[in-house]
């Protein structure tokens, strides 16, 4: 078997069947490329997870009347917080942040922002103590015994936001990935129908190829690269369109919320790594289902 | 050659089996006519020696194979020593003469200068010299079943199926190629060939398998059409 022949007969089957061709590579480019986008999403959490590491704290803020009177915590009420944290069994390690460290912090997160610095003042911003618990887990028994003390605003619990964060992240992933298996499922049954329309419009080819004694092999091998070389292109295109999304999506939309640090930057590195499991993927996708329709349907 | 023991095959879709305990022996070397009216049985033999079919009970022997028993992965090993030709003549319309007959060699694996040797030698023994490169519709139907002929014999079967080969030709250019079949059977090709064209039988002298309904009902060495036909 020669490859330039067989390599002939693959684009003349792929040019053929033209408007099919498209349909499946399109179908599979946007199933991979979701497929991808959920992957990404699923790096990007476990990436973010990592930023936070075990930075995940506990804040107690002040309220801002005792926050502007008792600047540097010297004051009976302040220094009644921050003997109980010292006492507290729970806590590792609290430090009090005031207000101007809590501005000039502000100021650092948005300084590409103009808009974000003209909105907020120095007394805008509440003091405020960090709390590094032991065990995370346990952030409702601090909750409880700071909530209402004396001077305290509100007792706000990193995790939770961090919760619901993962939460959405991982949603967004399980939403690509149901799509995008969808979608698959109709590449699926695009390829099939793809490799039909071509094994019959080749019928006479096939029925001489069987009479005269060619192995399943050589009959089936073009449909099946057929397939493959589609799906190939279809995967290429997905990455194309992962490309095109992070680079007027992501960065653009997102790009204030990664700079300030909640979001783990989507890297270059990060589309590379998905990359070789698309081509896989469509490559695996076309030959797998080329191969049982050529079993189930074409005569050899 | 082909051995067939107590051979019935039946479809799904027809009460009336198309081949009813059929026993045949057909010997290496021989000329044999199968023939016998439309549905009597004769594709119906035709595919099982090929092995498109496996018969519904009874025993087939092809060249020394227990076609029943052979596996999927060996049929077309088995079809390589078979040689096949149809009524439709069956051409690749977009390829020309000598490309359709290396067409049989190229999908077997057969290298290029191997293929470019035989392919001009079983050209002129079939008398197409010269007509290598036309495309089968600038051929005749005579011609065009010449290159079906030549695209069966290149890989030198063992034995050479005709379905009705002479089916649409007229009949000076039928003559012509049961002469061509005739040198063919020299060489040592046994040729069974299934046929409804009773002048060709009548003046051949061959062995006349006949079926009716599925029962083969007559079988001579040096048989006729039949009378009254």
């Amino acid at each position: 078997m020669r490859a330039g022949y067989v390599f002939s007969e693959v684009l003349t089957g792929l040019r053929r069947n033209i408007t099919m061709t498209i349909a499946m590579i399109l179908t599979t480019a946007i199933s991979l490329g979701l497929l991808g986008g959920g992957l990404i999403v699923a790096r990007l959490t476990q990436a973010t997870q990592v930023l936070y590491g075990d930075k995940v704290e506990v804040i107690i803020y002040l309220t801002t009347d005792q926050s502007t009177k008792d600047p540097d915590c010297r004051a009976a009420v302040c220094q009644a917080i921050q003997t109980a944290l010292k006492k507290n069994a729970e806590v590792e390690l609290s430090t009090y942040q005031t207000q101007a460290d809590a501005f000039a912090q502000y100021k650092e997160r948005f300084a590409g922002q103009p808009e974000m610095l003209a909105i907020v003042q120095q007394d805008a911003l509440p003091a405020s103590f960090h709390v590094k618990l032991q065990d995370p887990q346990r952030f409702k028994v601090i909750a409880q015994e700071f909530t209402g003390l004396p001077g305290v605003d509100q007792v706000n619990d990193q995790s939770d936001f961090l919760n619901r964060l993962f939460g959405l992240l991982n949603s967004v992933r399980n939403i690509a990935i149901i799509v995008a298996l969808i979608q698959a499922f109709a590449a699926l049954l695009l390829i099939s129908n793809m490799v039909q329309i071509a094994a019959y419009t080749r019928r006479t080819e096939t029925s001489i190829m069987r009479l005269v004694g060619a192995s399943r092999w050589r009959t089936q091998l073009p449909f099946m690269i057929e397939a493959v070389v589609a799906g190939v292109i279809g995967a290429v295109l997905s990455i194309g369109l992962l490309v095109v999304a992070k680079v007027t999506f992501v960065d653009k939309l997102l790009g204030s919320v990664i700079n300030s640090g909640v979001l783990a930057p989507l890297s270059s590195a990060d589309l590379v790594a998905v990359a070789p499991w698309l081509l896989i993927a469509g490559a695996g996708l076309a030959s797998v289902s080329a191969y049982v329709t050529l079993r189930l349907y074409v005569r050899i | 050659m082909i051995h067939l023991s107590h051979v019935s095959k039946s479809y799904k879709t027809s009460t009336r089996p198309a081949l009813e305990d059929v026993t045949i022996d057909v010997e290496k070397g021989e000329f044999a006519f199968l023939i016998g009216p439309s549905g009597s049985g004769k594709s119906t033999f035709l595919r099982l020696v090929l092995r498109e079919d496996l018969p519904t009970s009874g025993a087939i022997q092809v060249a020394g194979k227990d076609l029943v028993k052979l596996r999927r992965s060996k049929v077309p090993s088995h079809r390589r020593r078979l040689g096949c030709v149809f009524q439709d003549f069956r051409l690749l319309t977009n390829k020309t003469v000598e490309q359709n007959v290396g067409f049989a060699l190229e999908v077997i694996g057969r290298p290029r200068a191997a293929i470019k040797k035989i392919v001009p030698e079983v050209l002129e023994l079939v008398g197409l010299e010269g007509k290598s490169r036309r495309l089968p519709h600038e051929l005749s139907g005579g011609e065009q079943q010449r290159v079906a002929i030549a695209r069966a014999f290149v890989n030198r079967p063992l034995l050479l199926l005709a379905d009705e080969p002479t089916g649409n030709l007229d009949p000076d250019t039928s003559a012509d190629i049961m002469l061509l079949l005739e040198r063919i059977n020299r060489t040592g090709t046994t040729v069974l060939m299934a046929t409804h064209d009773n002048n060709i039988v009548d003046s051949m002298r061959r062995r006349v398998i006949e079926l009716q309904l599925g029962r083969v009902v007559r079988d001579e060495s040096r048989g006729v059409y039949g009378v009254g036909r």
